[in-house]
């Protein structure tokens, strides 16, 4: 997902500092002038440092070893196996190819909407066709019309794991390389632990559990994501525009992201100085995309209406079609294009939703299941207005100092802010749109200082606390083993509580963590362990079945939490917001940057 | 669950119990790897370390124990304590004891009993200076030792007078001279050989066994005959099999040094797998395991290893045979081959003596043909032939490693009998 190579000339890199510490992977014993390993992960790569071991052989290893914990992850129980009537989100995955590859174009949006009916946008449509083409090729009765649903046999459980696995290697992980090397390099960071700050992104426990273990395509979509991120950093702005584009293409999820992008981009034309050129340009670009992803759909509309083939019996107009202003002539040439393009819209969307869905670790479930009070006795128009209100107010801030300062650096922080707003507060909010603030904010350990006690505590409790959020969800799956290994392997190579406690009991020069924050961490990693042997052991009462599950959502929900404040004040002081308004002292580093 | 009548029981909560014991039972293995690496001297720790984390992570092991399912991570664990408990003169009994403890629990070490044997005589049973220095004591200790472990394995089916029974379930010479799927040692060799004559034998006027022809085992359980070469009776790989160690086991009592005896029971392990009788290609790990333990010795021996380390692990593919298991058992030993060899080539001293350069090419141009192997193997022919030829690539397989089992064993016998 590279973008092409620019006409730039490549720049002469510098040889590596590899003795000297830059991000808190070596601890330097003063005592004994030895240098150790600061976390088990850099142990790992130990014999790597230096100069020595090309890239050329540590990138390979490094993409074999995460790859075997991918597909290890995926010989487990997937979400709905053997659990009739619905199954779950495999069987919806299964069931669009299924549809996708059989159904004229037309039918896509509106074939048996009962049936886990298509509601993602045109790119996941184009995926699952391309999948389910591939896989007819393979054995064809995977696919077949009605008669493939619920279908479970082992082969067709290896076909779909591999098709997450290939999707990944071609979005997610060259993005994620390509983008941890421009940040590393931007914050000179060498690539030793360059590499070290890849193999612990790429080994995220959420994300392997939800993709390999749940089954679901995510990476796809946080691929794009990355690959926005990274077109940002290198400065090519219009790629950036065209990749998001594609993220949300994929998955509307992708908006939780949007304001923050979008502020950016904006910012970016207006500071240091106003060009409407800029503007424009990515305007056209973000159209042109938008329009490119929609044409498939239109052209095989144009297909259909040539060939006369009717909508499904059964289909409902979208109801997006009776709030257009101006009457429309279900005559005139263009009504079949504007049904399919309100239909695409209505199922992305889904505004007739509840607030929440399952048990989220969110403040809506927080607030209504723990019982201060029930949110069911309001309309839920009034809530979702409501939502819509708070979640301004979460993203404002961060939004606000991406647009002032659109400094590179800070996009990392300011997404992950902005998506913990969302995740935190908005509508319609699933426990797995935990990964969307977990990606960027990880991608933290590739910056500077990433790996040193202050960063890599918080991202790492950030990590554990959305896994563990999780965890009544993977429960379902009969995942509860691979949730085990995977949290406690991170934990235990990222040097985190409860393999680890160095980051807490120890406080040297470099360990800047306050006081406060360890005294928070500690108590919820304790809080979590807990629950786990309660979870374990006792049965909740009778009149409360849910009352672990709704523990859990009152913990995450509150341990989440403060993680969006972490960030937002991690982008605040970053940013030197505060300085430009008197209200803090610059410290040297700014001094030195005003000064260059 | 363990009611005998329940075959083929496969609950869930069976297999999280089977699979933890196996996990748990290989604690023995680290045990003795620790103590293997705290035994070496100061010279080679890291060499030590390194062979140590081979065996611990080896693929061997992976696909064997904890996918196809066995025990071997503990029966390789007690082996690599006898040898450790070897290394000191204090210990020998112990180390012998413990041996035929293993020999109770897995016959197939029997293979390596002779290099035990000549060990315990020369450098226990008799004095250090000279051969007619009995030492009466230690034998007679020696002899009670072993004495009790097996009367206390055996002791049981003695009493019940179930030993006839017990040794025709052990020594299973009514099976076929090849296993299943063809353990890569010289009877593949053999019999790819034969294949090819059944195909040119007409045109050279030679007799064929018609009856063979269509018998021959193609990658099933049977009795093998072929339809050119000679047959091959029990008695001959025996006497093969015992040919092929004696030089070594000379050796061997003639400089009883734990270095010889290390080398000797690869040797014997070799010797047992080339031409042994029903070898199973699962027994490869009885040369990779000693032999590891080596071969961080210096340049010359890590050349040896390297086509062994290759093809002792390719040949246990035809193992798993699942999509699911088949990214991981190559993915896994691609890791594990480019890792060690990386690391057991920074770290290995250099040779003392001139290195034998063809040797050193041969490796490297083999190890290169692997990957066109594999992926034909596993995938091209699939493609091409579908389930035509199926035979195909599991001969190419072993007719590979075979190739590599050979070559490896000449190459260690150089440098073992130059040393």
């Amino acid at each position: 997902m590279a973008p092409p190579s620019s006409h730039r000339p490549r720049k002469k890199r510098k040889a590596d500092v590899s003795g000297s510490s830059s991000n808190g992977t070596v601890i330097h014993d003063s005592g004994s002038k030895k240098e150790q390993p600061a976390f088990p992960l850099v142990a790992f790569f130990w014999p790597a440092r230096g100069t020595s071991t090309s890239q050329w052989i540590l990138l390979p290893c490094i993409l074999m070893v995460v790859g075997l914990f991918r597909w290890c992850t995926g010989i487990w129980p997937y979400s709905g196996f053997h659990k009739p009537p619905m199954h779950g989100d495999f069987e919806a995955q299964r069931h669009w190819m299924e549809l996708t590859t059989n159904l004229p174009l037309t039918h896509w949006h509106f074939h048996d909407l009962e049936w886990w009916g298509l509601d993602y946008p045109p790119l996941t449509a184009y995926h699952s066709w391309l999948l389910g083409k591939v896989g007819s090729l393979i054995n064809p009765d995977w696919f077949a019309l009605y008669l493939s649903r619920g279908l479970d046999s082992l082969d067709l459980k290896v076909f779909m794991r591999a098709t997450v696995m290939v999707s990944e290697y071609f979005v997610y992980i060259p993005a994620v390389v390509i983008c941890v090397r421009r940040l590393t390099r931007m914050h000179n960071i060498n690539s030793w632990e360059s590499s070290i700050a890849l193999t612990a992104i790429l080994m995220q426990p959420a994300t392997l559990l939800i993709d390999h273990g749940h089954f679901q395509y995510n990476t796809v979509m946080l691929g794009f994501v990355v690959a926005t991120i990274s077109s940002i950093l290198a400065g090519r702005r219009l790629w950036s525009c065209v990749f998001f584009v594609c993220a949300l293409g994929f998955k509307q999820m992708a908006l939780f992201y949007a304001p923050a992008v979008a502020a950016y981009l904006a910012g970016a034309c207006i500071y240091p100085r106003i060009d409407p050129l800029r503007l424009l340009g990515m305007a056209i670009v973000t159209i042109a995309s938008f329009a490119l992803l929609y044409v498939p759909l239109l052209l095989g509309t144009a297909f259909d209406t040539y060939r006369n083939v009717p909508l499904p019996s059964h289909a409902i107009m979208p109801p997006l079609l009776s709030a257009i202003p101006f009457d429309i002539n279900e005559k005139a040439w263009y009504y079949p294009y504007l049904i399919q393009l309100m239909q695409s819209i209505h199922r992305i969307f889904p505004f007739a939703r509840g607030l929440f869905e399952d048990k989220v670790a969110n403040i809506w479930c927080a607030v209504h299941s723990s019982g201060v009070h029930k949110l069911n006795q309001y309309s839920s128009t009034l809530l979702s207005r409501v939502a819509l209100a708070l979640t301004l107010a979460a993203i404002a801030p961060p939004c606000a100092i991406i647009f002032l300062k659109p400094r590179r650096k800070l996009m990392p922080l300011a997404l992950t802010t902005t998506a913990w707003g969302f995740f935190l507060c908005s509508y319609q909010v699933h426990e797995k749109n935990v990964l969307l603030p977990l990606l960027p904010m990880t991608l933290l350990l590739a910056t500077d200082g990433g790996m040193k006690p202050a960063t890599r505590a918080w991202v790492g409790y950030a990590n554990l606390l959305g896994c563990w959020t999780m965890f009544p969800l993977l429960a379902r799956d009969e995942l509860r083993v691979p949730y085990v290994v995977l949290t406690l392997l991170w934990a235990y190579l990222i040097g985190l509580p409860p393999c680890n406690f160095d980051l807490y009991l120890t406080s040297g020069s470099d360990n800047t963590l306050h006081w406060s924050s360890k005294v928070l961490h500690l108590a919820t990693y304790a809080a979590m362990l807990v629950w786990h042997g309660v979870e374990l052991f006792v049965a909740p009462p009778a009149s409360k079945p849910d009352l672990w599950v709704v523990a859990n959502v009152c913990i995450g929900a509150a341990g989440l939490g403060t993680c969006y404040l972490w960030c937002l004040w991690r982008l605040v002081d970053d940013s030197g917001i505060l300085v430009d308004l008197g209200l803090a002292k610059p410290t040297d580093a700014d001094v030195e940057k005003k000064k260059l | 669950m363990l009611h005998l009548k329940h075959l083929g029981y496969n609950s869930w909560e069976t297999i999280y119990y089977q699979r933890a014991t196996v996990i748990v039972s290989e604690l023995v293995l680290l045990y003795a790897l620790y103590l293997f690496v705290k035994s070496s001297p100061t010279t080679s720790k890291i060499q030590s370390h390194a062979a140590a984390t081979s065996i611990l992570l080896s693929p061997g092991l992976l696909i064997i124990d904890h996918i196809h399912f066995q025990y071997n991570g503990f029966l390789y664990g007690i082996l690599i304590l006898s040898v450790v408990l070897a290394r000191s003169k204090s210990r020998i009994l112990a180390s012998g004891i413990l041996f035929a403890a293993l020999l109770c629990l897995k016959h197939i070490y029997l293979y390596l009993a002779p290099a035990y044997f000549v060990y315990l005589l020369r450098a226990y049973c008799l004095g250090p200076r000279s051969i007619y220095d009995i030492k009466f004591l230690n034998c007679v200790k020696l002899g009670l030792g072993l004495g009790v472990v097996f009367a206390l394995a055996f002791g049981p089916f003695v009493y019940y007078g179930q030993i006839p029974q017990v040794l025709s379930r052990l020594f299973p010479f009514s099976r076929g001279l090849c296993h299943a799927y063809w353990a890569p040692n010289v009877w593949a060799m053999y019999s790819f050989t034969d294949r090819i004559l059944i195909m040119v034998a007409p045109y050279l006027r030679l007799p064929l066994d018609t009856a063979a022809v269509t018998s021959v085992t193609r990658g099933l359980v049977g009795d093998t005959s072929f339809a050119v070469l000679p047959n091959i009776t029990p008695r001959a790989t025996f006497f093969l099999t015992l040919a092929a160690q004696i030089p070594a086991l000379i050796k061997l009592f003639l400089t009883p040094t734990w270095h010889t005896f290390v080398s000797t029971l690869t040797l014997c392990g070799y010797a047992s797998f080339l031409f042994g009788w029903h070898v199973h290609e699962k027994a490869i790990l009885l040369v990779i395991i000693p032999f590891s333990l080596l071969a961080l010795k210096d340049r010359r021996y890590l050349g040896a290893f390297r086509p062994l380390a290759v093809a002792g692990h390719v040949s246990l593919f035809p193992l798993l045979f699942t999509a699911m298991e088949f990214p991981v058992k190559v993915v896994y030993t691609i890791f594990w081959l480019v890792v060690m060899m990386l690391v057991f080539d920074r770290v290995v001293p250099a040779s003392e003596k001139p290195r034998v350069f063809l040797l050193d090419r041969f490796s490297l141009l083999y190890i290169a043909v692997a990957i066109p192997l594999i992926a034909y193997c596993s995938l091209v022919h699939q493609m091409v032939f579908g389930v035509k030829y199926e035979f195909l690539p599991l001969m190419f397989t072993s007719s590979y490693s075979a190739i590599g089992v050979v070559g490896s064993w000449v190459g260690f016998l150089v440098v073992f009998f130059t040393e």
